[in-house]
């Protein structure tokens, strides 16, 4: 990682999954234990993240000075791309009856 | 909560301009480097502890299986399609907007590789194509699970092993963790060969 916005570098993809793994098995072993509150956890790790995220883009004036040349023509390609992306998935689960 | 979510992001972007406007860049790099880092890998860590914790999470997940693989390879088709379509329809190259496409919402990774490829304009137009589709990912998911409980899955295209991560598993359940987690991870994998592999259709 290391990159603005959030990036990530092939290479370091490592760094996300200990922890994600690391939490896993330590909820799977716990999960007889009475009930561990994480929601506000969870709140404000992500509202520091967003902040964060939303820091990197607006100190990012490479980003910002190419919104007004290429935005409009940005946002159909992103949005079209959404709703496809959207759509196969839907048709590929109805396919492979994924649940 | 995307109020709160959105409010936090239009903070950043202003304290983020403002910090950048100031030439402050340690405080730059801190707050959107390893600030962002260090929360990620607590978010990844305690969605990871609720995800064991839950007992359904696990049960859907040996469930889902293989299927798994499904669910990025749709993604991933949807998208170099709509680079497609898009780029005929709007009249620019579109092997190009393919490409584009192919970024799957990685823009840090796809603004400079395409304007290795393609030129500056495709560079930036790379960037921010990839950016609106993590933007508009955040703010449609509470609208978009409505629709289809894994269309903000499809939607965030690899920024679901992170940015977007915590937005969708807090609308779809913990449930979706993983799920989210392993089509993020494996487009984020793919997305630099299919860019190449699109580009030397040239």
């Amino acid at each position: 990682m290391g990159n603005p916005g959030g990036g990530k570098q092939v290479s370091n993809l490592i760094n996300l999954i200990i922890p994600l793994i690391a939490g896993i098995l330590l909820g799977y072993f716990l999960r007889n234990k009475k009930h561990l509150r994480l929601d506000k956890v969870i709140f404000w790790a992500i509202i520091v993240l967003i902040f964060s995220l939303g820091f990197s883009i607006g100190s990012n004036s490479k980003l910002l000075n190419s919104l007004p040349t290429v935005g409009v023509t940005a946002i159909i390609i992103s949005v079209m791309t959404i709703l496809f992306s959207m759509f196969f998935l839907k048709i590929a689960r109805k396919a492979v009856k994924i649940e | 909560m995307i109020k709160y979510v959105l409010l936090a992001l239009m903070a950043g972007i202003v304290a983020g301009y403002v910090g950048n406007a100031e030439g402050s860049i340690l405080v730059v790099n801190f707050v959107s480097e390893h600030l962002f880092d260090a929360f990620l890998i607590l978010l990844l860590f305690v969605m990871g502890l609720s995800f064991g914790l839950d007992k359904d999470a696990v049960t859907t997940l040996r469930k889902t299986g293989v299927k798994l693989l499904i669910i990025p390879t749709a993604t991933a088709v949807g998208s170099i399609l709509a680079g497609l379509i898009g780029g005929l329809i709007l009249g620019v190259n579109p092997i190009a907007s393919m490409a584009v496409s192919a970024g799957y919402g990685w823009y840090t990774l796809t603004g400079p590789l395409i304007g290795e490829l393609f030129g500056p304009y495709w560079g930036a137009l790379g960037f921010a194509a990839n950016f609106f589709r993590e933007l508009i990912t955040i703010i449609i998911t509470p609208l978009a699970i409505r629709l289809d409980k894994y269309a903000p899955v499809a939607s965030g295209g690899a920024t679901t092993m992170d940015t977007t991560l915590p937005i969708i598993v807090r609308y779809c359940g913990t449930g979706m963790l993983t799920t989210s987690f392993s089509s993020g991870f494996i487009l984020t994998l793919i997305a630099p060969f299919t860019i190449i592999g699109i580009a030397s259709l040239r």
